[in-house]
């Protein structure tokens, strides 16, 4: 059974807060991959969210987010009060521009890949030597 | 303790009968796993519902800390790879 006041909070946060991500570190500071992806999505998308370390309360927050939402496993961004999934869920929409569309911004500009005839022929010639 | 692979892809296929499933080790170290499930029962559902379905077949495996990470690709039938 979750704690009933750290259900409370995060419920309040969840609905005070139109983009929430609930990660391992912070923004700054992730402490997972998983977390660190899902952030560096965020960034690219422009916009203000808010984000919650869930580790100094791993356990009894995933209580609560698996009462709350049947989700376990962190990250997890909540958009508008709802659950839009982990990891590789947002990236999944990212790719396919269901995210920026959920957000209401533009689909950010991928990178440019650079084409087969602007890379040099081969690479450089490895100069190793033997002492 | 390192997962054993053949029996995540065998708890996942339990769960999702007629599903075709491949489990890979991300990170050599038998705990980050990533599941791709190609499965009709996820026809009609959310991202959300497709993940959940796969995880709760491996739930055990979770709550005894063999598995600390699972990605997972969920497929349809008809989805390319």
């Amino acid at each position: 059974m979750a704690d009933a006041e750290l259900t409370e909070r995060l419920q309040a946060l969840i609905s005070e807060n139109p983009v929430l991500l609930l990660m391992k570190g912070t923004p700054t500071e992730p402490r997972c991959g998983f977390s660190l992806r899902t952030v560096q999505i965020l960034d690219r998308m422009g916009i203000e969210y808010g984000a919650i370390d869930v580790l100094p309360a791993l356990q009894p927050l995933r209580e609560v987010t698996t009462e709350l939402s049947d989700w376990e496993t962190f990250p997890q961004l909540y958009v508008k009060g709802d659950l839009v999934g982990g990891c590789d869920i947002v990236e999944e929409m990212f790719a396919s521009g269901e995210l920026a569309e959920l957000l209401g911004v533009e689909q950010p500009e991928m990178p440019d890949i650079p084409e087969a005839g602007d890379l040099p022929a081969q690479s450089p010639p490895l100069d190793i030597e033997r002492n | 303790m390192a997962a054993d692979l053949e029996e995540i892809k065998a708890m996942i296929e339990a769960a999702l009968p007629g599903s075709e499933v491949a489990v890979l080790d991300e990170t050599g170290t038998g705990d980050h796993l990533r599941a791709v499930v190609r499965a009709s029962q996820f026809e009609g559902l959310s991202r959300l519902e497709q993940h959940r379905l796969v995880k709760a077949a491996v739930r055990s495996r979770f709550d005894d800390g063999t598995i600390h990470a699972l990605s997972i690709t969920a497929l349809k039938p008809d989805d390319p790879v």
